[in-house]
């Protein structure tokens, strides 16, 4: 039986209060009583941070993680259903809004991200269910004078000597209960929902066109706003004659703000029109002097030189190449990459009475709060966030300049704005995947195992920019001398002494490697940094799995056999190769058809993937994609086998078409006819098979990502015999 | 003012004739299911039916469906009355975000109306304008797939009501 230490934890320890008046939580940060961010409804019982039930048995769940699509709200209303006895579609679930009741337990803030979700909550909230299950038969026991251990419960009812009470008739009992810290879990034997499939509770909505999303809010007397920015980022305005935009139709307001000229108007097309007729001047910044190629050069040289810091340093490199049999060096790149979410950046905030209220679907409500909370000078207590369904995420919503600019806006009109941004603003004006040039010189012996693996990255910090961005929001407080003293000394010590975790992860931890030196460069010029699906995985996968393949082909070894070989301390991720390997040897590619396999451990989760390829007409073309997992418990095996297939395709469109080029400093691709997302006559069939490990939950959202690019690659070299070293792939003709 | 059918009822508008039929069917009759994916007729996300047929409607002005007969995804089905898309779309747990999926059925709607039993390669073709940045099209597939067979093996259980003789 696995217990939490809640009091450690600090969950829970809540009482219950009935009808209104003040819910109160007690913080697990140590930072006193905050009031919870709920509307208690009549009668209703607030047992904790979570969960409200209603006597009409109605039962609202408070869902702590944010939604992009990853099927978290199915997922958390999984594990607390599952403890609490309640249907995981019967919940009345809404986005919790700001309080520390609610950070991740992983990061000890409020934000999603890091396919953090399903292990991070997967024994807390099971515990919240439980506890609260607990109180509600304690509850029962007392109206229905009978003894606790005599009563059962069934999908929201109390089951007494064959009767059934709707949870809803004891809460007003159970408001004078004080819930247990630990009642006893469910052993996994008994589970109902955790590990069986069952449709995603947010289907149906998402079905109609009534999931609301941040870009359907409306609220009375909104108006409705469109920024200008400079084709440069950092750029500010030099001068800009507003005057032909204030007579359009409409505009209520012309501004200057931050990041560029914001044109209010009553409606979003209004302003859409009057926002072309301004002809601003920007400053000139350096990063207008660069263009894709200046910017390659940059990093060629910083590969040759001597300069960066050693992020591992095992064994005698030198000594592993002396004791190799074959020895390989090769360089890759992958490029800059936007993440492209369908949903543009938006966001509504209505400013009143010294009070704010936003609505966003954001990563960090959290940091949401604390923006409008800085550049509005509004108490963040005072602040009211309501986050919303995201149109995808994949990392950009946890950037939140957009927040800042609407927060700009708001405060200088003194209306309620929406903001919205364009499919151009999102490509050309966003946060980015960092590009990067990674070098592997490796050695194999004669028993195919490797016996060095020198590895070198030159590329962006993405950690500096996410500090740069995420601590305005989370420390509002924190003035801006402070936050560049920080952000700078973040830079210089990843710049000189340990390598950002995020630029160099997964480029060689998964392998046996005796001797081993990893050495990272870092390279900036000025362009946003962002998280980005799988972050450094994204690419260093590409890097580490091809090379690789190179080296069971120079050694004439099975690429399958060479990898089972070199993972013997790694056993996960060994068992997963096995399996997949095996699904391999019985795949009868039609002719003309090629495989490649390409295996990858990021964000605690194993994926290995095979896929088949044939070459049209000097195009790659991907047919099919096997995927094997072990992810630990699959909350909702139907979920990971979503999440995969959605990595597989995510990842799919950076391996064939991702790519953003510089001009002038300028993002040059500005929408899809230039920044081609996969779509579906192109789209393989993906097979799932997941490994029934029965360990805790690990990562899902992100790991089935990093396998795919490479093992397209592998399967163009065995196609064609042509290594492809850069993404995008692009046969040479 | 521009007079149309929206939904079965007959609306009018003052807005601009230039302004695409999205920002008037979301801004102006607060419908917002429709949605905004890229401005340009490349994502499918704004998608609508103009007398039947599947329309972009993020470039398409208000003026050029005075007239027309506009069925956006609040005029297929409700969540207490799914089409049989919308069905099979909760069956299969197609959405992810879920952004794109009232164009995704609302093209699939256009599809099945003109062609009832269409072949998977039809349906690439139908939906090829519709980007899905989640990658849910194996699943999108397959629920079109499906709707248009249980639609056959009706069919096909039916007493025949038309002989032609």
């Amino acid at each position: 039986m696995s217990t939490v230490n809640v009091s450690r934890r600090g969950f829970l320890k809540s009482s219950g209060i009935v009808g209104g008046g003040l819910v109160v939580g007690f913080s697990l940060s140590g930072c006193g009583r905050a009031p919870l961010p709920i509307e208690p409804e009549a009668g209703g019982y607030v047992p904790n941070a979570f969960l409200q039930i209603s006597p009409d048995n109605s039962i609202r769940f408070y869902c702590p993680r944010d939604e992009m699509g990853q099927g978290v709200t199915t997922g958390l209303a999984t594990l607390i259903g599952e403890e609490l006895d309640v249907d995981p579609a019967a919940f009345d679930v809404v986005f919790a809004g700001v309080h520390p009741d609610y950070n991740n337990p992983a990061m000890m803030v409020q934000n999603t991200g890091g396919s953090t979700s399903m292990k991070a909550h997967y024994l807390p909230l099971r515990q919240v269910g439980a506890n609260t299950r607990a109180v509600l038969i304690e509850a029962a026991a007392i109206d229905l004078n009978l003894r606790a251990d005599q009563l059962e419960t069934d999908n929201r009812y109390i089951i007494a000597n064959g009767s059934r009470y709707p949870y809803g008739k004891f809460v007003n009992t159970a408001a004078r209960l004080q819930a247990p810290e630990a009642a006893p879990l469910k052993s996994t034997d008994d589970f109902h929902y955790i590990n069986h499939t069952f449709p995603r509770i947010d289907a149906i909505a998402k079905a109609t066109g009534t999931a609301e999303f941040g870009i359907d809010v409306d609220i009375p007397g909104m108006h409705h706003a469109v920024v200008r920015r400079s084709p440069v980022t950092g750029a500010l305005v030099e001068s800009v004659d507003t005057s032909a935009a204030k007579a359009m139709p409409g505009v209520t307001d012309v501004i200057e703000i931050s990041s560029g000229v914001a044109v209010v108007a009553q409606k979003y097309w209004q302003a859409k029109q009057a926002a072309q007729k301004l002809e601003p001047v920007w400053q000139e910044v350096p990063l207008g002097r660069m263009d894709s190629a200046s910017l390659r050069h940059d990093y060629e040289q910083l590969m040759a030189g001597e300069d960066g810091v050693v992020a591992a340093d095992e064994g005698d490199i030198e000594a592993g190449l002396e004791a190799a049999h074959s020895t390989l060096e090769a360089q890759y790149w992958t490029p800059y990459l936007a993440h492209a979410p369908l949903e543009p950046m938006n966001a509504v905030l209505n400013i009143a009475d010294g009070k704010a209220e936003l609505w966003s679907g954001t990563q960090s409500s959290q940091a949401a709060q604390g923006l409008v909370a800085r550049f509005s000078g509004i108490d963040p207590e005072n602040i009211t966030v309501h986050n919303t369904y995201m149109g995808g995420a994949f990392g950009r919503r946890g950037f939140l300049t957009h927040v800042i600019e609407v927060t700009e806006i708001a405060t200088a009109v003194d209306k309620p704005i929406q903001l919205v941004w364009s499919r151009e603003d999102d490509i050309r004006h966003g946060v980015y995947r960092p590009s990067s040039l990674m070098k592997i010189r490796a050695g194999i012996n004669a028993q195919g195992n490797v016996t060095t693996w020198d590895a070198k990255r030159v590329g962006g910090n993405v950690g500096v920019d996410t500090l740069r961005s995420m601590l305005p929001g989370l420390f509002p407080g924190l003035g801006d001398g402070t936050i560049n003293w920080m952000v700078g000394m973040a830079d210089t010590t990843v710049r000189g002494w340990i390598a950002d975790p995020t630029s160099i992860e997964g480029i060689f931890e998964d392998y046996d490697f005796e001797n081993l030196k990893v050495t990272h460069t870092t390279v900036e010029h000025g362009l946003p940094l962002a998280f980005w699906r799988a972050v450094g995985h994204s690419y260093t996968s590409f890097a580490k799995e091809s090379m690789m393949d190179e080296l069971a082909i120079a050694a004439g070894v099975d690429p399958v056999e060479f990898r089972l070989t070199n993972t013997q301390n790694n056993p996960r991720l060994n068992n997963v190769i096995r399996i997949a390997g095996e699904a391999m040897r019985e795949m009868q590619p039609a002719q003309g058809r090629y495989l490649g396999f390409a295996a990858h451990h990021s964000f605690a989760t194993d994926v290995a993937e095979i896929a088949e390829v044939s070459i049209d007409n000097g195009k790659v073309r991907v047919h099919k994609v096997t995927c094997v997992v072990d992810c630990g418990i699959a909350v909702n095996p139907d979920v990971v086998r979503a999440q995969m297939e959605g990595s597989i395709m995510f990842g799919l469109t950076a391996a064939l078409y991702g790519n953003l080029d510089l001009e002038g400093g300028a993002i040059r691709e500005s929408n899809f006819h230039d920044y081609p997302i996969l779509r579906m006559n192109e789209a393989p069939a993906v097979e799932v098979i997941i490994v029934d490990s029965g360990t805790e939950p690990t990562g899902v959202g992100e790991p089935g990502l990093p396998p795919i690019a490479p093992a397209v690659a592998n399967a163009v070299f065995a196609a064609t015999g042509q290594r492809l070293r850069s993404l995008p792939l692009k046969l040479q003709v | 003012m521009i007079e149309f059918k929206l939904n079965g009822a007959i609306v009018s508008t003052d807005d601009a004739p230039d302004t695409p039929l999205l920002w008037v069917v979301r801004d102006t009759f607060k419908l917002k299911g429709s949605k905004f994916g890229c401005g340009a007729g490349l994502c499918g996300a704004c998608t609508m039916h103009i007398d039947g047929a599947a329309i972009r409607t993020c470039l398409l002005p208000i003026s050029s469906v005075a007239g027309r007969d506009v069925t956006t995804i609040e005029g297929l089905g409700t969540p207490e009355n799914l089409h049989p898309l919308q069905a099979a779309w909760h069956e299969l747990s197609v959405p992810q975000c879920g952004y794109c999926q009232s164009g995704q059925i609302m093209s699939a709607a256009a599809l099945l109306a003109d062609n009832p039993s269409p072949s998977a390669a039809d349906v690439d073709t139908a939906m090829a304008g519709n980007i899905c940045r989640c990658g849910c099209y194996g699943r999108i597939k397959e629920a079109i797939l499906q709707v248009a067979g249980a639609a056959l093996a009706y069919d096909a259980a039916a007493p025949a009501q038309e002989t032609g003789a």
